[in-house]
């Protein structure tokens, strides 16, 4: 059995009278591209926001490499090797594209407050590494020629790009992307589908949420589907895309549109 | 409309280096003749009516300033609303009060001093306040603020009410004389503290603080999600704003002889606060420019007497409407490069 990077047991989140979660098992292999699919309201997004911290869940167990994150703070945990986008694009609109990586790829540098005031030799040189990896990552993600354009003046797919570029900055061994396709053409998805293989082939390990059946089943290693908060299945995507649960809860119908 | 800051930027831009430095030096040099441009024909306009001009040069303007540029990393940076920013002032003023009359420091003695307990107090206040939310740090701050000024009017032996007087002036330094009758050598440390107050800002601006600062202040939670210790740069900022602070109190003392807690009333904070955003929140230009005209506008129409009040306020009003980002907004750099290239 491979190594699970993340896994969740038993976790319930609560909001209320809302149970977002409930007792969800799920887990992700080390260097697998992983799908998340279900509903909308079945508690992907809260997934991520549970293992990053934005919630602690209400019970439940999150490990990451093995060792719990439950009650850590945001900042540490992402430094630890998680890294995320957001479903509906979050970045700093007044930093330029590469401030926004910079920003990311800082988070490991050493130099502080007093190395950045008499430009200390480290923090020069660290100025500089953030620099070149942080125009790596644009070129990476095809959108090097924005990089001294505003965070919010870009076209929104190359601001969901971004988003990505700005996740791999903090150097994460699990990336997570929520629903990074959204709003994208046909062709463009089929890129952004050879992006994702291409940052699993680079050694990260992809979590994916996704509403598009084709690029999911196009790329995925594993998918696991949550309906209502309750993980209804969980295998490679031709066992998912065979279950009738799935069939039932996520496709609404009996039919074999699963294959479209 | 012409837009001075972009074209500002635009010429500065299209400048060499021997060019940028001797403007540089130039403006400095003239910036350090201000004291002295009240006494021509064709400029006394600038005279201040009853108070002398040299000194208003000093307090408000210069101290404006210098704290309009300590609160802009606080409010501007990193975008934490401190309500309570007279409060350092207050700090560095009487430690220097205290110190110079007790124990005899001299004001260069008392300049770190004041700074460092004013930061100290930063970071006490703001370890407790900086964790929650922005709107619990304004009022904490407003609280503070007003505690300090109390504290000082309760407790006799730093003078109640009547505050401490005889603060020794600065000694003879470098050849440079201080007193009532030198007040251009207080504008010159003014000057002196702002430049290196500009150079630290623009030095934090280009590299990781200012970044981490930026992202803090557009969304703290995606910062802390990138992974920035939000909590870290928050009470840095904080701190040495509040360090400016003391630093300006501590010259300020030192300046006028003499401390009192009515020096220190919750007006103080807003004017500065008026400074930053009237001037143009995140920019140290704006800023400048807002410390300057608010400290200097009121002392030059105070022939109006009990109306300048008034007309400075319409006037506020109308141009805050006008330019709602301030007389110099934040720089937005942008630069398009074609794609493929
Ligand atoms: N902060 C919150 N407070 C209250 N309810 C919440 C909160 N966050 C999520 N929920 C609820 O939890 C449920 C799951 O939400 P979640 O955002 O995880 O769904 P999702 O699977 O990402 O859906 P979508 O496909 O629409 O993005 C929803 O019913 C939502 O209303
Ligand atoms: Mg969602």
């Amino acid at each position: 059995m491979s190594e699970r990077i993340l896994e969740l047991k038993n976790v319930t989140m609560r909001f209320g009278g809302v149970s977002a979660l409930d007792g969800v098992d799920f887990h992700v292999n080390k260097g697998e591209i992983c799908a998340l699919i279900g509903p909308n309201g079945a508690g992907k997004t809260t997934v991520f926001n549970v293992v990053t911290g934005v919630y602690t869940p209400t019970s439940g167990e999150i490990l990451f490499k093995g060792e719990s994150v439950v009650g850590k703070k945001r900042q540490n945990i992402t430094r630890g090797g998680i890294a995320r986008t957001f479903q509906n694009v979050r970045l700093w609109g007044e930093m330029t594209a590469l401030e926004n990586v910079m920003t990311a790829t800082d988070v490991h540098k050493k130099s502080g407050l007093v190395g950045s005031l008499f430009g200390t030799p480290r923090a020069r040189r660290e100025e500089k590494q953030d620099r070149e990896k942080a125009h790596e990552l644009l070129k990476f993600m095809g959108i090097d020629h924005r990089a001294d354009q505003l965070g919010k003046n870009l076209p929104y797919g190359d601001q969901r790009r971004l988003e990505i570029a700005r996740a791999m900055g903090t150097n994460p061994e699990l990336i997570m992307l929520d629903e990074p396709a959204a709003g994208f053409n046909p062709a463009e998805k089929v890129a952004l589908a050879a992006t994702i293989r291409r940052i699993r082939d680079n050694g990260y390990t992809v979590l994916l949420i996704e509403h598009d059946m084709s690029l999911i089943m196009g790329i995925s290693d594993r998918v696991s589907v949550l309906d209502f908060g309750v993980k209804i299945a969980d295998g490679t995507t031709t066992e998912v895309q065979n279950d009738p649960k799935v069939i039932e809860a996520y496709l609404g119908a009996p039919a074999d549109e699963s294959s479209n | 409309m012409l837009n001075i800051r972009d074209k500002g930027a635009e010429i500065w831009e299209g400048w060499n280096r021997p060019t940028r430095s001797t403007f540089v030096i130039g403006l400095i040099a003239v910036v350090m003749m201000l004291p002295y441009a009240g006494n021509f024909s064709f400029t006394n306009i600038l005279n201040t009516p009853i108070s002398s001009y040299q000194a208003v040069l000093v307090y408000p303007v210069g101290m404006f300033v210098l704290m309009a540029l300590g609160l802009n990393i606080v409010v501007g940076k990193s975008g934490l609303l401190d309500l309570g920013y007279v409060a350092f002032f207050a700090i560095g003023a009487y430690t220097a009060a205290i110190m110079g009359t007790h124990f005899h420091w001299n004001t260069w003695e008392c300049l770190p001093l004041g700074m460092a307990l004013a930061m100290l107090s930063g970071v006490l206040l703001g370890l407790p306040t900086l964790r929650l939310r922005g709107d619990y740090l304004a009022i904490v701050t407003l609280g503070f603020g007003e505690i300090v000024r109390i504290v000082a009017v309760n407790n006799p032996s730093i003078g109640g009410p009547n505050g401490i007087a005889n603060v020794p002036n600065p000694p003879k330094t470098l050849g440079v004389s201080f007193g009532l009758d030198h007040m251009e050598s207080f504008f010159w440390v003014v000057v002196i503290m702002i430049l290196l107050i500009i150079w630290m800002v623009r030095r934090f601006t280009a590299r990781r603080p200012g970044r981490a600062w930026e992202a803090i202040r557009q969304d703290e939670d995606v910062a802390a999600l990138m992974g920035v210790s939000t909590l870290k740069y928050k009470i840095w900022s904080f701190s040495i704003g509040a360090a400016i602070g003391g630093a300006a109190g501590v010259i300020f003392a030192s300046k006028s002889m003499y401390v009192a807690p009515d020096m220190f009333s919750f007006n103080i904070s807003v004017l500065i606060l008026s400074c930053v955003v009237f001037g143009g929140m995140g920019n140290i230009w704006g800023v400048i420019l807002g410390g300057t005209l608010l400290a200097y506008i009121p002392e030059r129409i105070r022939f109006i007497s009990n109306a300048r009040q008034f007309v400075f306020g319409v006037a506020l009003v109308l141009i805050m409407n006008i330019r709602p980002d301030g007389l110099l907004p934040r720089k937005k750099r942008e630069k398009i490069t074609k794609a493929g290239e």
